[in-house]
């Protein structure tokens, strides 16, 4: 029952972060009704006992991703009054109806056709079994995860950066 | 609790940042959107492993693992072009980016 309560406040948390945050004009409450949005779902990955990937979802999220997002709008855009530019597309209804049928026609239907299994009603801590699992089967995906994480830490310094032309030297930037 | 309840959500919050990436022209907003519709794929994957026959593997949580951190390069990379972006145009408004359509 209790669990029943918390689902319905988690998903309802989730749903309006998402759409305010979708929807608003203002992009910095955008990107804080984001970060409501990451904590709701946070929430749940606790109510499904995955603590460790709750952690996680703080930390990369709400910690690095939303920070990085309010960065890269200070950097870009006029904030306050932004209504100089209108921001949202006119056809944002025919946008409206095209996930509403993805909806309606992929995901409903496949949903309705799964069984309904029981849930595992206890899991152990897994954050030591995660570890290890870490090390033993999936030491090779961990390894290009990290090439990959170095990649894109290369790429994006060296995109942001900008192309420097030889001429531009003695520019102030 | 039933799976459904969970699939239906994640569907839903799918649903919320595709409409998100159709009908905003923020390059900012879409990427944020993209963003949206990868947590939900995330929250199936949870759902499916707790309501699998055996949690005690843990594919669910090392893949949604591996996805988040796929993810965080993804956006780190995405927000960096769209600097670089607007350092050429001077905008990130993706309807006015169309030199590659040129009348």
């Amino acid at each position: 029952m209790n669990e029943e309560i918390a689902f319905w406040i988690l998903a309802a948390i989730a749903v309006l972060g998402a759409l305010v945050a979708v929807r608003k004009r203002n992009l910095i409450h955008g990107v804080f009704a984001l970060l409501v949005f990451f904590a709701g779902l946070s929430g749940l990955f606790l109510l499904l006992l995955a603590e460790f990937i709750a952690a996680v979802q703080v930390l990369v999220y709400i910690g690095a991703v939303g920070v990085l997002l309010l960065f890269a709008i200070m950097l870009t855009e006029r904030v306050a009054g932004d209504d100089g530019q209108r921001m949202t597309s006119r056809r944002w209804f025919w946008g409206l109806v095209m996930a509403v049928a993805v909806f309606v026609v992929l995901l409903l239907p496949a949903i309705q056709q799964l069984p309904s299994p029981e849930a595992a009603q206890t899991i152990k801590p897994s954050v030591e079994a995660l570890g290890k699992k870490l090390m033993d089967p999936y030491v090779v995906t961990l390894e290009v995860l990290a090439l990959l994480l170095t990649a894109a830490l290369i790429g994006a310094v060296t995109a942001a950066q900008g192309v420097r032309m030889p001429k531009e030297k003695d520019s102030p930037e | 609790m039933t799976l459904h309840h969970y699939l239906i959500l994640a569907a839903v919050l799918f649903c919320v940042g595709l409409m998100g990436a159709f009908t905003r022209r923020n390059a900012i907003v879409v990427l944020f959107s993209v963003e949206i519709m990868l947590n939900a794929a995330n929250l199936n994957f949870i759902a499916f492993w707790r309501y699998s026959e055996n949690p005690a593997l843990l594919h669910g949580p090392m893949f949604t693992l591996f996805a988040i951190a796929v993810a965080a390069a993804e956006v780190a990379v995405g927000l960096a072009l769209v600097i670089a972006v607007y350092r050429h145009f001077k905008t990130v408004d993706l309807e006015s980016l169309n030199t590659l359509r040129e009348e």
